[in-house]
């Protein structure tokens, strides 16, 4: 068989007509009649394939969705997370598929909170958190114009983990009362041994201002109020810097880059770090990966009080899941998500799936949780420690800006730590260099 | 019937004929097509959309030349450009004489292992930028790094806040440059001065020119237009810079490294300020083009000889 151009040319053309016919196939029907009942084979972008496994094993759990109307089947699609918000929208404006649910990561959901994103994209879930009124544990970082648009999986409650033999051999007791007492011992510590009881970020903008924002809202400060107006320069939030500021120049807190880089994992190789508050998946994606010979010798506490005020626990990152809205299968996602997220059963699968914390707040003190006990940290019985840091878990809001925010007060922080300004210059520099940049 | 021959006859020439005159513009249409829609229609799209304001969903507002007065009243803007004109000046002033020089090195007859450093010092261009960064991180850590413990062991002092301090943040960034980008240029050099005919060499040398004559009065010369290509390229390249000080400092500590494309990528993707974004877009793709073009009107790119 001999082929001339011709007949070349016209075979490309059949072969990508075949092709487009082939594509078109493949595209999901999103919008159209919302399915009341039946099959539904939902998608789902997330970046966490803890996530992923917890959902796929959920849509097939009858426990959870036995009664349910629908028949559930979940197809997982992995994005990194500034990605998916990236996504959704060209996806939207593309008027291409979206999916079902997303996993929103908490530092990303602000640009979700500008011009009506959230809004547009998102189904209103308030009618679901609702009806558990303050039972339900951080809805307010997710709330946009008094609606909530995901809910969070994990409470990511900030605890002090510490090396219980460390602080035997030193001498430290582990009942320590105060962040200022701490931090007296721990400047000794140093100076002793060089070891440090903390750590702050001196790396990226966010990693800085993440640490700051835990250390804050334990104070009970915040960078937004309710209604997003800024409360930086507040009393509690200056302190709460004077006093990370103070940590590092005794050397009771390490400045290290990263808090699960390469030079955190040598500090806590080496027991330099040998306490440090961290939100409850630190233990596993922090302590378990890093210092795995370490098993057994860490436990976890409430955080000291600041003298001054404040709470024993606070909470750092988080990841929520919302449901976009007016798609066929938005009715089914809501019921697979109420089914997940807001049910006794759903919570403890999903510790069971990947140690995410309850959201809801009374089961903590129920004995599914109280009962279970953690070998990594000499099986102490964890939820005695979470389930007192849960009750007093600060309430923060987020902002449009917070980026903004973000990198404008990254540097001021990172230089009063080093103690080249004040902690009140800083903040007021970081907040005037905010000012200039958010839109009018 | 003859009548009626001729006329078929002429309508068949006639149509041969359009068909001729439209074949080379059919022929060509394929580049234009893409050229219009890969470039003009964005590049028109991105001014447009510089002229608005935009969060990603909905129907952009038009605002007029509101970005553009902010961007320029934006002390994170002036920042951007002061750290990428610093970086553009490194390239030109240390890794462009840099390469040169490495490349004279490798030129030397009788050197042993040509082809092994040239697999050095193109290594560093293959490698995965994250990989660089990650190595970067450790290599530079204020804590744990490397240099700090190897002048601390040399010297007794390793205290320097290499990421962490913003000069000390940007001569790391423009490191891992000289680091990453030497090697490449090394071989256009390279090759260039293997196009030189050794006849000129050894004219010069009966002339009694030395290594050092001969490479100012044979060598550079007649690199002229490798070295204003490569020189033209290194300074657009530099000038739109992401990858290292993104990686590496994340534009920290502040915004002591941010590069302008950082800064709208940052518009963008981190603040949802599309319109901004394509602002600063503009300005960057005004000043590149400027930068472009004197350089390689200076440089005589592209000239005869």
């Amino acid at each position: 068989m001999t082929l001339n151009r011709r007949g070349l040319l016209a075979g490309a053309t059949g072969i990508g007509a075949a092709g487009l016919g082939a594509l078109a196939a493949c595209s999901s029907p999103t919008a159209g009649e919302p399915l009341r009942s039946g099959r539904a084979d939902l998608t789902l972008w997330t970046h966490d394939p803890g996530y992923a496994t917890f959902f796929t094993d959920a849509a097939a759990d009858a426990g959870l969705v036995g009664d349910s109307a629908w028949t559930y089947s979940v197809a997982v699609t992995s994005v990194a997370p500034p990605d998916i918000i990236s996504r959704l929208i060209n996806q939207a404006v593309a008027q291409r598929p979206l999916p079902n649910m997303a996993g929103l990561e908490l530092g990303q959901f602000p640009r979700m909170m500008r011009d009506g994103i959230a809004e547009n994209l998102l189904a209103d879930l308030t009618p679901l958190t609702d009806a558990l009124g303050d039972g339900l544990l951080k809805t307010q970082p997710y709330t946009v114009d008094g609606k909530v648009y995901a809910l969070e999986s994990d409470n990511s409650v900030s605890v002090l983990f510490y090396r219980a033999d460390e602080f035997e051999r030193l001498g430290i007791p582990a009942d320590v009362a105060t962040w200022e007492e701490l931090l007296d011992i721990g400047a000794q510590v140093a100076a002793d041994t060089g070891q440090a009881i903390g750590m702050v970020s001196n790396g990226g903008n966010t990693e800085i201002v993440q640490g700051y924002m835990q250390a804050l809202f334990q104070r009970g400060g915040g960078l937004y109020d309710a209604d997003g107006d800024l409360i930086v320069l507040s009393e509690e939030n200056i302190e709460v810097l004077e006093l990370m500021a103070r940590g590092v120049s005794t050397g009771a807190l390490l400045p290290l880059a990263d808090p699960y880089g390469s030079a955190t994992a040598a500090a806590l190789k080496e027991s330099r770090l040998i306490a440090t508050v961290m939100p409850n998946w630190y233990k596993v994606y922090g302590l378990e990966a890093n210092v795995p010979d370490q098993a057994g010798l860490w436990r976890a506490r409430t955080i000291p009080r600041y003298a001054n005020g404040g709470g024993i626990a606070s909470t750092l990152g988080g990841t929520a899941f919302g449901v976009v809205k007016d798609q066929v299968l938005t009715d089914a996602a809501l019921d697979f998500l109420q089914r997940c997220y807001l049910t006794p059963e759903g919570q403890l699968a999903r510790y069971a799936a990947g140690a995410y914390l309850p959201t809801l707040a009374d089961l903590y003190d129920t004995p599914d949780f109280q009962n279970l006990t953690d070998p990594y940290l000499g099986d102490q019985r964890i939820f005695e420690v979470y389930g007192a840091a849960a009750a007093e878990l600060p309430v923060f809001y987020q902002a449009a800006d917070l980026a903004v925010l973000r990198d404008s007060l990254g540097g001021p922080i990172l230089r009063a730590l080093n103690g080249q300004t004040g902690a009140e210059d800083a903040l007021r520099e970081g907040v005037d260099a905010y000012e200039r940049q958010v839109s009018p | 019937m003859t009548a009626t021959t001729d006329t078929a006859a002429t309508r068949r020439h006639r149509a041969q004929i359009r068909q001729r005159r439209w074949a080379p513009y059919l022929f060509i249409s394929p580049f234009f097509i893409l050229f219009t829609c890969f470039m003009v229609v964005p590049i028109g799209a991105g001014v447009y959309l510089s002229l608005t304001r935009w969060a990603g969903l909905g129907s952009p507002e038009y605002i007029g030349l509101d970005n553009y007065v902010r961007l320029f009243g934006d002390q994170s803007f002036g920042a951007s450009l002061a750290n990428t004109a610093f970086y553009t000046a490194f390239a030109l002033a240390v890794v462009l004489p840099a390469s040169l020089l490495i490349a004279q090195a490798l030129d030397a007859r009788g050197l042993k292992l040509r082809d092994l450093f040239r697999l050095v010092y193109f290594l560093p261009v293959v490698l995965s930028p994250i990989i660089i960064a990650l190595i970067f991180g450790l290599i530079f850590d204020g804590e744990y790094g490397l240099v700090n413990a190897v002048m601390e062991a040399l010297f007794g002092f390793g205290g320097v806040s290499w990421l962490t301090d913003p000069w000390w943040a940007r001569i790391v960034v423009v490191v891992l440059v000289l680091w990453r980008w030497t090697g490449y240029l090394t071989i256009f050099f390279l090759a260039g001065m293997q196009a030189i005919p050794r006849e000129l060499h050894e004219a010069a040398e009966v002339d009694g020119a030395g290594p050092v004559r001969r490479f100012f009065s044979v060598t550079l010369p007649q690199l002229r237009p490798v070295t204003a290509f490569i020189a033209v390229t290194m300074l657009v390249n530099t000038a739109q810079i992401f990858e290292e000080p993104f990686l590496l400092t994340q534009g920290g500590p502040g915004e002591s490294t941010l590069s302008v494309s950082m800064f709208v990528y940052r518009a963008a993707f981190q603040r949802q300020e599309l319109g901004y974004a394509a602002a600063a877009g503009v300005v960057m793709f005004a000043i590149v083009f400027a930068l472009g073009r004197i350089g390689s009107s200076a440089l005589g790119v592209g000239r005869t000889r």
